[in-house]
């Protein structure tokens, strides 16, 4: 079955890219299509350009040059032939199309009064393929729970873009509200309800209201909504006991998220940042972090077609903190990794993995219905 | 007897040729009368509803009678249809299929034609403004249409008849 995005491309383009090599498309990550200029794809964490015939060639000058026709044909179909519906998406920069795959738009942007109020002329397309790995949050899950609540530490998922952070929050999503623990000492504890802010119908991937991902069975979406409002919504409406949010980074949606964990719920979000002093440098998360919030930390770092994980509880992201003094700046992807460059004989660091020590301060429990005796134990409400 | 029966069919179509384009002159104003609902309806989908435009033109098809409900509908298909045609070759060539089916005459097709080539290719307040000028070039062409309508279907009816008497007369 050929995949969805491919009916998006105006048809000269789709026949090139139908006509790539299996084991290109089967890691096919990013096609970037830009006005008479080379046809680029991304793949298993490498890029390429792509011929007249589909063949990968590193050689931008032999490429296939998609013209303006075709870049009007995909921006019509991109918005499903509806601009005006898409006006919003458009002030933002991406829509988001059937299958949760996110398309960025670079072009000349009209602005009104100091604000960019859409983009005039798309000339450059991005469009990133988005993937269910189903299973793929089950190396990491493990070391975010919190016994004594029966549930997930606030966690946040970190790395710059493009590393899988949406990918490993849908599966984490999946696994949470199925209770795929993957831990002997959660084996009894079930599903916990999720909620997910799908503000860019990524997580998701909701078509009319319906997520098409697998997120489990105890898990409501709110399509996109504003994270910061979709968030209060969530708690009032749907009483979720996780909640699950992708990319935050604006005051507003601290000031949710700092609501939410006085509401006794758990966040599980993401963040672009390359590494953990990158968190303490943005504002909003800084604040966050130093306030203490968040219960563990997962770096995502990628190497080819390899994603790695590391886990930090609160504390230890602190310790690693203060001891990593001056930062080099964020590098491209392909650069070898952080902790080759640099001090290779990081404490603990060389296995791939810092073991999370307990969580990072006690918080209320959760209230479960698999959990009678867990309440009793601490002190019992019913 | 073979002659009367000759005369009789001659009349018999004559009649119905002039009743058929007397009823083309009637048709015409109702059809675009139809049209212009048709473009009020899309104003709601588009300016509040926002709804995507191969659903508002299905919504639009299944309130229309007939041949102009096929000109929406099939409008709505080739864009579902995933053959990466634009909005303005999927309008054409469904208004080209179902023109002739249709009363209307040229001036109601250009307006159609002029509509179709901005249709979902801007924002919404545009959007709004193509589809009121369409719908001022289809009350113009409404009103001429009633006026044809008022000259010429009597004429047409009287005419169909009194040519075939003609006919059967020079016949004799």
């Amino acid at each position: 079955m050929p995949p969805n995005w491919l009916e998006l491309m105006p048809s000269a383009v789709r026949a090139i890219l139908a006509s790539l090599p299996e084991s290109v498309a089967g890691t096919l990550e990013e096609i970037r299509i830009r006005e008479n200029r080379p046809l680029e794809i991304g793949y298993g964490g490498r890029y390429g350009f792509v011929g007249p015939g589909g063949e990968v060639t590193g050689d931008h000058r032999s490429a296939y040059k998609p013209d303006r026709e075709q870049c009007r044909a995909l921006l019509e179909r991109v918005t499903n032939h509806s601009l005006y519906a898409v006006e919003e998406e458009l002030r933002r920069g991406y829509v988001t199309v059937a299958g949760g795959h996110r398309i960025g738009l670079a072009g000349r942007t009209a602005v009104e009064a100091g604000a960019v109020r859409h983009i005039r002329d798309v000339a450059g397309f991005n469009i990133r393929i988005a993937r269910a790995r189903v299973g793929c949050a089950a190396a990491v899950l493990p070391r975010l729970l919190d016994p004594a609540a029966r549930t997930i530490k606030h966690t946040l998922i970190v790395s710059p873009p493009q590393h899988g952070k949406t990918t490993l929050l849908r599966d984490m999503a999946r696994a949470i509200s199925s209770g795929e623990w993957q831990h002997p000492q959660a084996a009894g504890w079930g599903g916990r309800k999720v909620g997910i802010v799908d503000e860019r119908s990524e997580i998701a991937a909701c078509e009319r209201g319906v997520p098409t991902f697998d997120l489990g069975p105890r898990t409501d979406v709110l399509d996109a909504c504003p994270k910061a409002e979709g968030i209060m919504m969530l708690i009032r409406s749907m009483s979720p006991e996780v909640v699950v949010v992708d990319e935050i980074g604006r005051s507003e949606d601290a000031y949710a998220l700092r609501e939410a964990l006085h509401a006794g719920v758990r966040v599980l979000a993401t963040a672009h940042a390359s590494d953990l002093r990158d968190v303490f440098m943005r504002p909003v998360l800084s604040e966050l972090a130093r306030e203490g919030v968040f219960g563990a930390y997962v770096l995502l770092a990628r190497s080819g077609d390899k994603v790695a994980h590391r886990v930090y509880s609160g504390r230890e992201a602190e310790e690693e903190l203060r001891r990593s003094g001056s930062r080099s700046g964020a590098s491209p992807r392909d650069a070898p990794p952080e902790a080759e460059r640099a001090d290779a004989g990081h404490a603990g660091a060389s296995g791939g993995w810092i073991r999370a020590a307990g969580p990072a301060r006690p918080r209320p429990s959760i209230r479960s219905p698999a959990g009678a005796e867990a309440a009793g134990r601490e002190g019992g409400y019913a | 007897m073979l002659k009367l029966v000759g005369a009789a069919l001659v009349l018999f179509a004559g009649t119905m040729l002039g009743f058929l384009q007397a009823a083309r002159f009637a048709e015409r104003p109702r059809q675009i009368r139809h049209l212009l609902h048709a473009l009020q309806r899309m104003e709601t989908e588009i300016g509040y509803g926002q709804t995507p435009l191969p659903d508002a033109l299905e919504r639009i098809s299944a309130l229309m009678p007939p041949p102009l409900a096929g000109l929406f509908a099939g409008t709505a298909a080739r864009l579902r249809s995933g053959s990466g045609l634009t909005v303005r070759e999927c309008w054409e060539s469904s208004l080209q299929e179902g023109w002739p089916a249709t009363a209307m005459r040229a001036g109601e097709k250009d307006a159609l034609m002029r509509l179709g080539a901005s249709l979902g290719g801007s924002g919404r307040e545009d959007q709004l403004k193509h589809m009121r000028l369409a719908a001022l070039q289809l009350q113009a062409e409404e009103a001429a249409a009633r006026e044809d309508q008022e000259r010429y279907e009597k004429l047409c009816r009287n005419l169909g008849v009194l040519g075939a008497a003609l006919v059967v007369i020079l016949m004799v």
